[in-house]
């Protein structure tokens, strides 16, 4: 298709792939998109980007920054042009995740009991146990149908050959799954009957399937299962998402004093008294469940509940223990994990990624600074990274001397030129950074995923992190139906 | 003037719901249920504008040859209104006047044509949410007040039955079939009533415990049990200034309305025999409204 003029402005970056645009022009999957704003004014399009401001505020769409001083709660930008995802690329996508995460499920299985990938020799026990998020206390624990992750958000990007790759897999809380929801309902409002008119797919279903399994878990013996959300409270960054989630799924809101554990079983206190709960999902940090067993300076926590859940009278969501599986240098051994586990090949791509606890890969990455993502291998959200081309002398000399310091905590990677998706900023279409976290659930009836994500945006130019505590935004995410 | 209040409100609803559920459908939505029950088209016009979402929003709420849209509504409320203006508090008028002013701005129909119709839709709601506001903080309890809140709960109780039937009709009555909680699930976002049930049913969507809560849940809000159980409420305060003739017929009228409902056999589990009580429902609100017209505002 001939470029409309609200693209004439729009220029890719050349070696990055773009989302958009191809070597032929606008791709055929963007084009019904395309035809459909081509027609808008310059005046519309500040309109629709005003209204969905205005949409933010008012729905009180937020998340917290702890370390901003101006305020706790701050808008997460969000940019109103849709990114596309085929129905093609979507299908591999769902079954590389699927494949990643039953074997990421097995690995924690058999992590915290016969411990057989250490004993084949597959991963070097040394990195299982010197992982921080490694906890002992679970060992011999059996959780209901012996699922761990019960909620992941796997982060994916795509690399200048167009292919996807696995950047990290979160095992733990994975936040992000209320703006997949609101992004979608911001576009109806911002550009209404485009998204039956482009054949894209709901994800309206997605409280109703972690509901479904949630419920799932409870004891057999239980008819009636009390199933609550567990959140650290009105300052957690991810607070408006804990509130959105237990609305939309009907269940109780908690924080850690409203509940108590009395001969092993956990009770939430109600007007009328202690009423069981059978299902917890959690959102507070594994370190801060139970300041009987791990900190014992947490208040966000439940006294008692690490044997409560040990014993089975309680299931809590996502299992404690999953950072083992998601720390950033055992990420490296996952491909090995899906072909011990399940014999087969990895559907997605890691990035290659190098153990700093290795002398070689330590002088290689220290020659190459310039050339590496460093990462610190229990740190999220665009916390403890360095961006080898963007970091001063200092920064990577100061880096040297933690990796030096504490060479386990640390990994590099290359830099993955992340593709490019037109964003509306400054009054015109301007390519910027994304990646994607689609989120999936596993229950007792297997593995599902609503065909959607967050995508996120890096919107300053240039800037390589997506993370909304890092100056990052979000859009609406479009899996085109077949 | 409260039932067309009422009656503006829950279609507001009802329009609200169905645009969004249109918006979240691959397959085109089809409006023809909406335009049987809130419109006088003849079947081929229908199938002109029926899967068309602006054009059938622009036809119930803004069309002024569809005796039943929104504009048509408010203009009533606001006629009557007028007429009783030494019983209702000036804060009301001002607020009835102010909605019949906003649904004839230019901007609603430009944005339900051009724009976004939910910001058009959710400014009247609002409005339409000021005047229940404005009624409850500024009227007085007497016999006015009880006759508003009679009219509106007969109001909002036929709004129920309709809108269920709609629902219903839109699955062919039938309730065995998995692709029915869709529909059932947008039901009870048209009587703000998915929360409430999330909470009482965990979540667990059957379409037995949704026609559950809308036809008998008393402490939901939108039920048609509810409805009877106010309508009886407000209109016992009206014994004292009723000739008793009447309030005996009208007491009678509405306990068996109440009754055929509370204590009716209906198979929650099967479409037709809720159709059944729908229609008996419907029936029995109409003759409670036929005969209040009658004895208490001299129609025959």
């Amino acid at each position: 298709m001939t470029i409309p003029k609200i693209l004439e402005s729009y220029n890719p970056q050349e070696d990055i792939w773009d989302e958009l645009m191809g070597e032929d022009g606008v791709r055929p999957i963007y084009e019904q998109f395309v035809r459909s704003i081509e027609g808008i004014s310059h005046e519309e399009m500040e309109g629709k980007d005003d209204l969905a401001k205005k949409l933010f505020m008012t729905q009180g769409i937020t998340f917290t920054v702890y370390s901003d001083r101006e305020g706790v709660e701050k808008i997460f930008p969000f940019d109103i042009i849709p990114r596309v995802i085929s129905s093609e690329e979507w299908s591999v996508i769902e079954t590389g995740i699927k494949q990643r995460l039953k074997a990421l499920n097995i690995f924690l299985k058999d992590i915290y009991h016969q411990q057989f990938i250490i004993k084949d020799g597959i991963i070097p026990l040394k990195l299982i146990y010197s992982c921080p998020l490694f906890l002992r206390e679970m060992m011999y624990v059996d959780v209901p149908f012996d699922i761990y992750s019960h909620i992941a958000g796997i982060d994916l990007v795509r690399d200048a050959d167009g292919s996807f790759y696995v950047l990290e897999d979160n095992l733990r809380t994975p936040s992000g799954v209320s703006y997949m929801l609101e992004n979608r309902s911001m576009t109806v409002r911002i550009f209404p009957d485009l998204i039956p008119k482009n054949n894209v797919r709901s994800v309206i279903e997605y409280p109703s399937f972690l509901l479904k399994n949630l419920l799932g878990l409870a004891n057999r013996q239980t008819s009636n299962p009390t199933v609550v959300l567990l959140t650290p409270g009105v300052y957690n960054s991810a607070y408006f998402e804990h509130t959105t989630l237990a609305r939309l799924m009907g269940i109780e809101l908690v924080e850690g004093r409203d509940l108590v554990v009395e001969n092993h079983h956990v009770y939430m206190k109600t007007t009328a008294g202690l009423k069981k709960v059978d299902v917890i999902y959690r959102r507070v940090d594994d370190d801060f469940m139970d300041p009987l067993v791990f900190r014992p300076d947490s208040i966000l926590g439940v006294p008692g509940i690490y044997w409560a859940y040990r014993k089975g009278n309680v299931a809590i969501v996502n299992a404690m223990g999953n950072g083992v599986a998601d720390d950033k240098a055992v990420y490296a051994y996952v491909p090995e994990m899906i072909r011990y586990y399940l014999n087969e090949e990895p559907i997605l791509k890691n990035v290659p990624t190098y153990a700093l606890d290795v002398p070689e890969n330590r002088s290689m990455v220290f020659a190459n600074m310039d050339k590496m993502v460093i990462k610190k291998t229990n740190e999220s959200g665009g916390y403890g990274m360095l961006i080898g081309n963007k970091a001063s002398e200092e920064e990577m000399e100061t880096y040297k001397k933690a990796i030096l310091e504490d060479p386990r905590s640390f990994i590099a990677q290359p830099i993955i030129n992340l593709s490019t998706s037109p964003c509306y900023i400054d009054g015109k279409m301007q390519p910027r950074r994304v990646d994607l976290r689609p989120f999936a659930l596993y229950g007792p009836d297997g593995i599902s995923i609503v065909p959607g994500g967050l995508t996120r945006v890096a919107l300053k130019e240039g800037s390589l992190v997506v993370n909304s505590s890092q100056g990052g935004g979000s859009k609406d995410t479009w899996v085109l139906g077949s | 003037m409260a039932r067309y209040m009422e009656r503006t409100n829950g279609l507001l609803r009802v329009l609200r719901t169905n645009y969004v559920a249109s918006q979240d459908e691959i397959k085109q939505y089809n409006w023809r249920s909406v335009l049987q029950t809130y419109g006088y088209l003849s079947p081929s016009e229908m199938e002109t504008i029926q899967y068309n979402s602006r054009a059938v929003l622009e036809y119930v709420m803004l069309g002024k040859e569809n005796e039943a849209s929104l504009i048509n509504n408010i203009t009533r409320s606001r006629e009557n209104a007028r007429a009783v203006q030494d019983h209702i508090t000036k804060e009301m008028w001002h607020n009835l006047n102010a909605y019949y002013l906003l649904i004839r701005e230019p901007s609603i129909r430009q944005t339900i044509q051009s724009g976004d119709p939910i910001t058009a839709l959710d400014a009247l709601i609002r409005h339409s949410l000021l005047l229940y506001g404005t009624i409850d903080i500024t009227m007085s309890r007497g016999e006015a007040y009880s006759f508003l809140n009679v009219g509106r709960f007969v109001e909002r109780a036929i709004i129920i039955t309709d809108v269920s039937d709609i629902k219903l009709k839109e699955v062919n009555y039938r309730l065995d079939d998995e692709l029915t909680l869709p529909s059932l699930r947008y039901l009870l976002y048209s009587l703000s009533g998915y929360e409430v049930y999330l909470k009482t049913s965990r979540g667990i969507m059957t379409p037995d415990t949704i026609m559950k809560q809308v036809l008998y849940d008393e402490s939901f809000v939108h039920s048609i049990l509810y409805c009877m159980s106010h309508i009886s409420r407000y209109f016992k305060r009206l014994e004292g200034q009723s000739i008793p003739e009447s309030f005996a017929h009208l007491d009678f009228l509405i306990g068996k309305a109440y009754n055929n409902l509370k204590y009716s056999t209906c198979d929650l589990k099967g479409g037709v025999s809720i159709g059944a009580l729908l229609n008996q429902t419907r029936s029995d609100l109409y003759n409670i409204a036929i005969a209040f017209n009658k004895h208490y505002f001299g129609y025959n």
